[in-house]
């Protein structure tokens, strides 16, 4: 297995981060950044910044009203027509 | 066979569960609460009237996403002044790190941040750019399955999905500096 080196390691790291590599190359990254501390630390970041978006944007909820106002539609959309 | 009455159950199972994901992107695309509910609503409605083009055991997710996307682009005036990008071709990807990893090697300043600016930030981006951020670094959804639903290939998701993410740290980092969440990055010499 190829080695990656800190740029080929950090230009899949937002891949490697998301889940959207290979089984191969995700082998190839998660092997660089034990032996890379600095990169370890970069991907630290870039992973705590991914979880502060999904926590704070990701709990919305669809309000109850809105949720009673559209099924209020459909269900005239299906006596109505 | 089918009975035009006959869609409403599956309708009911398929297309509501993704009833908040809809709203939290309506959102994000209006940076607007009123407007968010006006296009959840439209779209539902729109997505109900063509359910006989909906394949059953497809992606509703993405089917629905579709119909809203649209519909904000046909039917929502988008805002006078919409957020450009920033230039940020000429700054290195990881310069941001580079300044704070002395001092806040985790990033911990986005903890300190609020929840309102955070939300602000993201509505500052450019529409294409929340777009992408909403669906995958929001709603975790597959790179292939947000192509799919925009309509562009995986590798403009990944672009985009790249700049919107360095423009929102920037964005935030320049909070964080402001609010004295973190000390300043030091000038170059």
């Amino acid at each position: 297995m190829s080695r990656l080196d800190c740029d080929q390691a950090l230009a899949h790291l937002q891949d490697y981060l998301k889940r959207e590599l290979t089984p191969e190359l995700v082998t190839e990254v998660r092997v660089h950044l034990e032996h890379c501390r600095d990169c370890t630390g970069y991907a630290r970041f870039e992973e705590s910044f991914l979880s502060m978006l999904e926590t704070r944007a990701g709990q919305t909820t669809c309000p109850k009203e809105l949720r009673a106002r559209i099924l209020a539609a459909l269900r005239a959309e299906t006596t109505g027509s | 066979m089918a009975e035009p009455s006959a869609p409403g159950r599956s309708f009911d199972e398929e297309a509501l569960p993704h009833l908040d994901t809809l709203y939290r992107v309506a959102l994000r695309l209006t940076a607007d609460p009123t407007q968010a509910e006006d296009l959840v609503q439209d779209t539902m409605l729109k997505a109900y009237r063509s359910w006989r083009q909906y394949r059953p055991g497809t992606n509703a997710r993405g089917w629905l996403l579709t119909i809203l996307r649209n519909t904000f682009i046909n039917d929502y005036r988008r805002r006078k002044h919409e957020p450009v990008a920033m230039d940020l071709e000429a700054v290195e990807p990881h310069a941001l790190y580079r300044s704070i990893q002395d001092t806040d090697p985790e990033g911990s300043f986005f903890s300190q941040i609020v929840d309102a600016k955070v939300l602000e930030a993201i509505d500052a981006l450019p529409a294409d750019f929340r777009e992408v951020l909403a669906l995958s670094d929001i709603e975790g959804m597959p790179y292939g399955e947000i192509a799919e639903a925009l309509k562009i290939p995986v590798g403009t998701v990944k672009s985009r999905l790249f700049r919107a993410r360095r423009q929102l740290q920037a964005v935030l980092y320049d909070h964080a500096v402001e609010a004295g969440y973190i000390k300043p990055r030091e000038t170059a010499p």
